[in-house]
């Protein structure tokens, strides 16, 4: 008999579970315009003032509610793969130029070109805009970006005897000379963390005058990678094998493991995102004294590929004109300097930046990383449609392999050149 | 007694000893990095010990991103395709391993080639199929994606449990007057308990951890499951806030831990006990 009353109260049991897990129901528009919006907000900060700024439009749209669904960055490229197909996407989809913009080329996003205002426009510098525009129109509105920035500890190039760069720009060979002066006693110059080279290396290239995709047809871009293009990668090997003024097993690491050789006093310098400078300000020791070098500029500039954060709208969203007119409202200048400030990240507007540039000062080297946001300007890459696929299967092993000492220049040129097409011509 | 024989029970206990340190260190690191600060946690000084107990990390995995909603939404996806899991392999199983036939190989076969197409492959027919019946978005529908997902090998697993206990004492039960239900009640089943039981706790485990169908089929965050949350704490640009991350990831561990425990003895307890008597 227990047999039977086991088995009966397990069937009860999974009844109550199977009609608990049928709770889930989504909301009633009551006939008014409900627009749902993924938000990849991740900073708690930046996630309140993503909030305050929807409750805010709520409250003056009360016949357009906006509905925030939060999800995360890990594996939204997925997610947003099976919505879009699917056409189960949200109305204003969050991500960032270099994933957004092969939907775009599919036909999942809706042309804003006729929904920008003339004032949003001019505030956007031209390569930021173009790095979310298609064929001519314009797919999402940026709104965050970051650059690479170089940390120094201020005590240690001073012991070295190195005089700190206060010009408008770093070059690349100076930063060479600051490392290599102040390696030695176990310590190194440089802490780059590479794990992940080729994000790095793309950003950073146009400042070498390297461009990597190019070619007549904007639809089937064509690989070319010569000097400009291993420039970075050759200078990175020969600081770390030549100089020995790199910290080794940086390379191997992400950026935020290679900020604990930074705060330790191991070495002089670190390499990061922007983004990096509130983390720095709330985990540095105390008496680390630490500053951001000036733009790191190279033969052809200081020029950085801007991969901003964007926000879309579905094509099949049934509200674009009311969606877009949040957008226009989401990203005003006090909107976006907040969320930048929350987030530690550069506004894509002019006036958000003049605006947080006004309110931060030089504290916690702010004004170095608002200016190098001058620097940032659109990058082929971002418009190879396959870039991703060629980033993970091709180009980072094989940078990885060049960084180990494994492979030379030549050969990465080769790899990268060859997987591209191999790539490309499925 | 030999030297030799003195010193092999020290010797196993001590490479008992080794092995549940090498099994039981990721979990003494993500237990010790849940109460380190940011700081220590970036710093180079590495110790289990954390210098300063940070509490503030599980604080802030609770109250930041909805956590004990979603461990109660992975708790009760969990249980229901665990209850589903066994309600439909458990008779199966048997079928499929006291049956003879073209029928039992074409269940077989069917087994194991729907463990060939990687989820990537399934996840937007499915999702168009749950979308056309109103089940996306739903923990309801979840729960049958994870019971459709993890049937074949509950299947496979339990059809050797029952496999493994003798048709003879199917066939003394019978001879005794049983009908084929009461020998199933009495005899099959107390036996197939660690098998049940083995089944049960890799079904729980397997819901319980999984990401990629929740991620792409839930889109509310109210119906999150746990490891959508956990993932939260990963952001854009490489952000991660590794203390919470950590205390969350303690916190997840908890309810498996606590069904492990439950378990336990049902596994180990009962094979064959009393079946035959020497």
């Amino acid at each position: 008999m227990s047999a039977v009353r086991n088995l009966r109260a397990a069937v009860l049991v999974l009844a109550v579970l199977l009609l608990a897990s049928c709770g889930a129901t989504t909301g009633d528009d009551d006939g008014r315009v409900v627009l749902r919006f993924q938000s990849l907000s991740d900073q708690p900060a930046a996630i309140e003032t993503s909030d305050r700024i929807v409750a805010e439009w709520n409250r003056t749209h009360p016949d357009v509610q906006v509905e925030v669904v939060q999800a995360g960055w890990d594996g939204v490229h997925d997610k947003l793969i099976t919505q879009f197909n699917a056409l189960a996407a949200p109305d204003v989809v969050h991500y960032e130029a270099s994933g957004i913009l092969p939907f775009a080329a599919d036909g999942y996003l809706a042309d804003l070109t006729p929904y920008l205002s003339e004032e949003r426009r001019a505030d956007i510098p031209a390569g930021v805009l173009d790095s979310v525009t298609v064929d001519g129109e314009v797919v999402a509105y940026p709104t965050a970006m970051q650059s690479y920035v170089v940390y120094a500890n201020r005590t240690m190039l001073r012991e070295a005897g190195v005089e700190i760069p206060t010009g408008p720009t770093t070059s690349w060979d100076e930063l060479r000379a600051i490392a290599k002066a102040t390696t030695g006693d176990d310590r190194y110059g440089l802490a780059w963390g590479l794990k992940d080279p080729t994000a790095a290396f793309m950003s950073l290239s146009p400042g070498f005058g390297g461009l990597f995709f190019g070619g007549p047809d904007p639809a089937s871009p064509q690989i070319t990678v010569g000097a400009a293009e291993t420039a970075l990668p050759e200078l990175v090997a020969d600081m770390t094998y030549q100089d020995g003024s790199i910290l080794p097993v940086s390379l191997t690491q992400s950026g935020s493991k290679a900020l604990a050789p930074f705060y330790e006093g191991q070495v002089a310098m670190t390499v990061q995102g922007s983004f990096q400078t509130a983390n720095i300000a709330a985990d540095a020791p105390e008496d680390l004294d630490w500053v951001v070098l000036p733009p790191l500029a190279g033969p052809a500039g200081a020029a950085q590929a801007a991969n901003p954060q964007t926000l879309s709208i579905a094509k099949d969203s049934p509200h674009v004109a009311e969606a877009a007119e949040f957008l226009e409202f989401f990203t005003r200048t006090g909107n976006l300097a907040a969320l930048n400030e929350a987030d530690g990240l550069i506004p894509a507007t002019v006036s958000a930046r003049d605006e947080l540039a006004g309110r931060l000062g030089s504290r916690d080297g702010w004004d170095v990383v608002l200016a190098g946001g001058r620097h940032l300007t659109a990058a082929p890459f971002l418009f190879a449609d396959r870039y991703q696929q060629w980033k993970e299967t091709v180009a980072t092993p094989a940078y990885q392999r060049f960084l180990a000492g494994q492979t030379d220049a030549d050969e990465l040129a080769r790899e990268l050149e060859l997987g591209w097409n191999d790539i490309a011509a499925y | 007694m030999s030297p030799m024989r003195v010193l092999a029970r020290p010797a196993q206990y001590l490479a008992l000893a080794a092995y549940l340190l090498f099994l039981g260190f990721p979990l003494l690191w993500l237990i010790s990095a849940s109460v380190k600060s940011s700081a220590e946690l970036n710093s180079l000084n590495v110790s289990l010990l954390p210098q300063e107990w940070h509490w503030d990390n599980y604080a802030q995995a609770l109250e930041r991103q909805g956590l004990i909603s979603s461990a109660w939404n992975s708790l009760t996806v969990a249980l229901a395709s665990t209850a589903l899991v066994l309600l439909i392999a458990l008779p199966a199983a048997y079928v499929l391993a006291r049956m003879r036939g073209r029928l039992r190989a074409a269940g077989v076969g069917w087994i194991l080639v729907s463990q060939v197409f990687p989820v990537v492959l399934v996840i937007l027919p499915l999702f168009l199929v749950l979308r056309t019946i109103g089940l996306t978005d739903s923990l309801f529908g979840l729960t049958l994606v994870h019971t459709t997902y993890m049937l074949p090998f509950a299947l496979w697993l339990l059809q050797g449990y029952v496999a493994a206990v003798p048709i003879d004492l199917e066939e003394a039960g019978a001879m005794d007057g049983g009908n084929r239900l009461v020998v199933l009640r009495r005899i099959v089943l107390p036996l197939l308990a660690p098998g049940v039981a083995a089944t049960a706790m890799f079904s729980f485990v397997s819901s319980w951890n999984e990401f990629f169908f929740a991620l792409v089929l839930l889109q509310s965050p109210e119906n999150y499951t746990l490891p959508i949350t956990l993932k939260m704490f990963v952001g854009g640009e490489g952000k991660v806030a590794l203390g919470p991350l950590a205390a969350g990831a303690v916190l997840a561990a908890i309810p498996s831990i606590v069904f492990f425990t439950l378990m336990r003895r049902k596994l180990t307890s009962g094979l064959m006990a009393g079946a035959v008597k020497g």
